[in-house]
């Protein structure tokens, strides 16, 4: 491997082996480009949510603010009750992620260590469910949900979570099928019950998939706006993007995109935060079913 | 035989699927499906008098709508046999959660046409509860409470009365005072009277503030003349695309006239602002300059600008002096501003029908309408005595014209097509995409109109 030593001079007498080739140099030159216009919107996301009201509406916008609003950091809690709709956002996607975990990883270790009549015909049909739109599904489930009593409260956004979702049934069944059978028949062996092993062998040797449904499973809570809105009324049960969407709700004023990228700027900070804890569980799984 | 064990499995599926349902929605313990609210036993619209009922204001999660939230305690003080609840939903989902509420069972009691869907589309859905006899019971009047006539006509059809109309939003012009001043131009006149102020003068006015420069910072231009739905924009000129008759029998037009040549002439004088007088900005340049959502005007870069008098609440944060002016005559005598009038409705599917009605006369009464503009940051209420407060509500631009504005486009006023036509949201999807080309610059007129007349004629049979 070349290391990157881009200040050589590439005359004729560095040509032989160690040259770095016009080819890297232009791929890396396009990457950096790349990286460079994938970070500019956030950062002006984060530009703007340090921009004054007044100096938002500026055109041409300013790069960085002339006058640093921090005061926005603050502000946001009282014009959209901030604090209390990241708490029921934090709350519906804990139970969710909680929720899914649980179901899919269950239902997919039943999925891959069973062979029984009709298996494959259950999986399809499982996995033909992911083809339904939300849509079509949309006003039946209401009708359910209202008649459970259910609406207005965070039930409908957290229940359905604890009964699988196909496609993460789908990707753990995949990594479980992976797991070598002679784990079990040790398992089996020292008197181990199934859910025992699924508890103990399956799911710390699953850590990476694992982790992927988690972050999926979070992000979908996490940015979901259609369900929180049919089910949600009452403002204090409200998540975070039905109060980012009601700040530009109105046709009658301008609209606070500062404040929109303050609450933008916050509502990124729990999906930094879990990936870069998945991101160490990835590599920590890769690592221990490598030795296995 | 394998075909047969597939079916049965299927059975088997469709009866655990069928009990699971019905399991689950035994759960509701036979209660109506309608009455989330808890001490709500559906009392029903007999109006008993000690029971108390709970009835749901349906709106628009923002603040110049859900400020109805602070009048309940006043009100519920007022009728302690009454709750009202707001539930809320943002503007983009606001159509489909009500839809969705309404098949559920879960039907609101009040609400207004605040999505994208108009009251001909409601009425034409059947979604509408007919207010005619809850009228008559009550004595309720339109002059008690200052209600002009004219206005409680809009939603009324062949004599019966869906909504009473609540708020009153008229399409003016906004200047920007600094930009008139830099470029020695007088003032538009806020009067509708005078005769002077026409199209080609706005668009004479319009050329001496215009300066297209390379450097996209220094461009400007003199008018934005985006008025109204885009349907609509014919009628400024005195061309009628949709019969006579769309007015009387809710909401459907027998016939569409959008490739007649007085249509085709009136928006080709609109376009002439953006190609070839070249004094108003294409589609392209103002989302580049005041992003999706926004406006060019807000940013200073417009001189003249149409828009619905929504537009004022905002003019307090405006980074220039600005002043409101009438809407300059461009050959319809009758009408030179579209009307927004939005009504309180009370659905079908409402369970109190009798206590929707209390909550919306308490809603109209002078004192709280007065007290709503404030509350509302600004919204312009149908009361004419109110009224009055409201054209006070706007720091540096003079009442005088604000009142001049308003009365002048009551009286050259027309209520939105996106109102009074059925299936409007389609139509007006429909009319973004086909006229999009024209916009940039890409189909001509000639090309586009026929099909847009095809397609509004297809909706319209839906």
């Amino acid at each position: 491997m070349s290391t990157v030593k881009a200040t050589r001079p590439l005359g004729p007498a560095s040509r032989p082996r160690r040259r770095i080739k016009p080819v890297k140099i232009a791929s890396f030159t396009a990457l950096l480009l790349t990286t460079f216009l994938m970070l500019l919107p956030l950062f002006f996301m984060v530009s703007t949510s340090l921009k004054s009201k007044r100096e938002m509406l500026k055109f041409p916008p300013t790069f960085l603010p002339e006058s640093w609003a921090w005061s926005n950091y603050t502000d946001i809690f009282e014009t959209l009750q901030f604090g209390t709709l990241y708490k029921n956002s934090l709350i519906i996607a804990g139970f969710s992620v909680f929720g899914t975990l649980l179901s899919s990883a269950l239902v997919a270790y039943g999925f891959a260590r069973y062979r029984g009549r009709g298996n494959n015909f259950w999986f399809i049909l499982l996995l033909s469910t992911m083809m339904l739109p939300y849509p079509a599904i949309m006003i039946p489930q209401f009708v359910l949900f209202s008649k459970m009593q259910w609406i207005d409260t965070f039930l409908p956004l957290i229940v359905p979570a604890f009964f699988g979702s196909a496609y993460n049934i789908f990707l753990l069944r995949q990594f479980f099928s992976t797991l070598p059978e002679e784990l079990f028949d040790a398992g089996r062996m020292d008197g181990c019950g199934e859910l025992r092993m699924w508890r103990t062998i399956a799911l710390p040797l699953s850590a990476p998939a694992l982790a992927t449904v988690a972050i999926f499973a979070f992000i979908y809570s996490w940015n979901d706006l259609l369900t929180p809105v049919l089910y949600l009324s009452s403002s204090d049960k409200f998540t975070l993007p039905v109060g980012m969407a009601s700040l530009t709700s109105s046709r009658f004023r301008i609209p606070p995109w500062h404040l929109l990228m303050v609450a933008s700027v916050l509502a990124m900070v729990p999906i930094v935060t879990l990936f870069a804890i998945a991101q160490k569980q990835f590599v920590e799984g890769i690592v221990l079913t490598g030795i296995k | 035989m394998k075909n047969m064990m597939k079916s049965k499995r299927y059975a088997l599926l469709l009866a655990t699927a069928l009990t699971v349902t019905t399991v689950l929605a035994g759960c509701g313990g036979g209660k109506s499906a309608g009455n989330v609210a808890a001490g709500d036993s559906g009392a029903g619209s007999t109006g008993d008098p000690g029971k108390q009922v709970t009835i749901s204001h349906y709106t628009i999660d923002s603040e110049d709508r859900t400020f109805i939230e602070k009048l309940i305690p006043d009100f519920e003080k007022a009728h302690p046999n009454i709750k009202v609840k707001v539930e809320k939903a943002p503007y983009e989902q606001f159509d489909s959660k009500l839809q969705t509420l309404i098949a559920g069972g879960n039907s609101p009691d009040v609400t207004s046409h605040y999505g994208y869907g108009g009251f001909a589309e409601y009425y034409n859905k059947d979604m509408l509860l007919d207010l005619t006899d809850l009228i008559k019971e009550d004595g309720f009047k339109a002059e008690d409470y200052n209600i002009p006539e004219n206005l409680m006509k809009i939603y009324t059809v062949n004599g019966h009365t869906y909504g009473i109309p609540v708020n009153m939003y008229v399409t003016l012009m906004l200047y920007n005072k600094d930009m008139f001043d830099a470029a020695g131009v007088s003032y538009p006149p806020s009067d509708y009277e005078d005769k002077n102020w026409t199209f080609d003068r706005m668009v004479e006015d319009a050329k001496k503030m215009t300066l297209v420069s390379d450097d996209i910072a220094k461009t400007q231009y003199g008018v934005d003349f985006t008025w109204a739905e885009r349907d609509m924009r014919p009628l400024y000129f005195g061309a009628e695309p949709y019969s006579e008759d769309t007015w009387t029998n809710g909401g459907v037009p027998s016939e569409t006239h959008f490739d007649s040549p007085e249509v085709i002439a009136a928006y080709h004088k609109l376009f002439d602002l953006v190609f070839k007088d070249k004094v108003s900005p294409t589609s392209e340049w103002s989302k580049s300059v005041a992003g999706q959502n926004g406006d060019p005007f807000v940013a200073g870069k417009i001189g003249m600008s149409i828009g619905g008098s929504w537009n004022l609440a905002g003019a307090n944060d405006f980074p220039f002096k600005v002043g409101v002016a009438a809407v300059p005559w461009g050959g319809n005598d009758k009408v030179r501003s579209t009307l927004y009038v939005d009504p309180l409705l009370i659905l079908k599917d409402s369970k109190h029908p009798k206590e929707a009605f209390e909550w919306i006369k308490y809603l109209m009464t002078t004192e709280v309408q007065e007290k709503s503009i404030e509350l509302s940051g600004g919204n312009p209420p149908v009361n004419t005595e109110a009224a009055e407060v409201y054209y006070k509500h706007f720091d540096g631009i003079d009442p005088e014209d604000v009142k001049k504005v308003y009365e002048g486009a009551v009286k050259y006023g027309y209520e939105s097509y996106n109102h009074l036509i059925t299936n409007y949201s389609q139509i007006n999807d429909m009319f973004i995409n086909e006229l999009q080309p024209v916009e940039t610059g890409h189909k001509t007129l000639e090309e586009v109109m026929p099909v847009i007349q095809k397609k509004v004629t297809e909706i319209i049979k839906r």
